[in-house]
């Protein structure tokens, strides 16, 4: 038997949260994928560079969490177990890079839930989407997920 | 020259990027991708949750795939050249894979003196199957400005 999931999150916004970009973060993770570019590891070539300090890699906006929710809200929304998600889709817009120390405000909304039955079954198809915006009100980034629920 | 500079001038459409090989994925760059990213599913780290969930074991976080897929990109283009950066997630990274990730240049654009290049990207394990597909588009410089 398919389990249920709460459709109803769709339009659901979390509240904005706050991170700061730590620059020992950046260089774990750029480490963690491999990648020794020295503009993400370097302090002094970041300093140098026309950016003025280091940055993050593409994908960095991926570790930005609500340090003070509950983890895995979404997953507790949706009733789901963390055993049934995958990863479909992800996409990031960046307008600039990411830098090291600054202070970023996250505002994440469920922007569809849908179910389709797939090649290994019934699925769940949860979008959720994130504006990234900086001291100045500016957008930084744009991030989309879609979470794949085994039903 | 692994970070010369890529100038807009010098990209042509059909242009493939340098390959970038990664792996094979061992156990610990999983948990060491799970500490930097904040993401701690079990599913990428215990083999027994992971074949109680029915996928048959462990296999890597989609999104470090997409980091290597990201590198293929920056490597080629320069850091902090990506403005966009999509892709589908098509096939599990199991243990002792070897990743190899590939782009082509798809078009060119210009537009109030920005330099936006677009490029199809994939990876594929050591088998041939595709494990991720995408799109990014980069920013760059041209050798005029």
């Amino acid at each position: 038997m398919p389990i249920r999931i709460n459709t109803d999150i769709k339009g659901k916004e979390y509240p904005p949260y706050s991170v700061t970009v730590e620059r020992g973060r950046i260089k774990d993770f750029a480490r963690a994928i491999g990648d020794l570019s020295p503009f993400y590891l370097d302090d002094r070539v970041g300093a140098a560079s026309e950016f003025g300090d280091i940055i993050a890699p593409p994908t960095f906006a991926i570790t930005f969490r609500d340090e003070h929710a509950d983890t895995n809200t979404m997953l507790k929304d949706l009733g789901v177990d963390i055993s049934r998600i995958l990863h479909g889709e992800q996409e990031f817009g960046l307008h600039r890079p990411i830098l090291a120390g600054e202070t970023l405000l996250c505002r994440p909304k469920i922007t569809d839930v849908y179910e389709k039955s797939g090649r290994s079954g019934p699925m769940a198809f949860v979008v959720r989407e994130t504006s990234v915006t900086d001291a100045k009100n500016e957008l930084v980034a744009t991030m989309r997920g879609v979470t794949v629920v085994r039903l | 020259m692994k970070y010369a500079k890529v100038y807009a001038e010098d990209v042509d459409v059909g242009q493939e990027l340098p390959v970038l090989v990664k792996g094979p994925i061992q156990q610990i760059q999983l948990t060491r991708y799970a500490g930097a990213s904040g993401d701690f599913n079990p599913i990428h780290q215990d083999d027994e949750f992971a074949k109680a969930a029915g996928m048959g074991g462990v296999f890597g976080h989609g999104m470090l795939t997409m980091g290597f897929v990201a590198q293929c990109v920056t490597d080629w283009a320069g850091a902090g050249s990506v403005r966009k950066l999509g892709v589908r997630f098509q096939g599990l990274v199991r243990l002792k894979d070897v990743i190899t990730c590939k782009g082509r240049v798809l078009a060119k654009s210009s537009k109030d003196g920005t330099h936006l290049v677009d490029v199809e990207l994939s990876a594929e394990n050591q088998k041939g199957e595709k494990v991720v597909t995408g799109r990014a588009t980069v920013a760059l410089s041209s050798r005029e400005s």
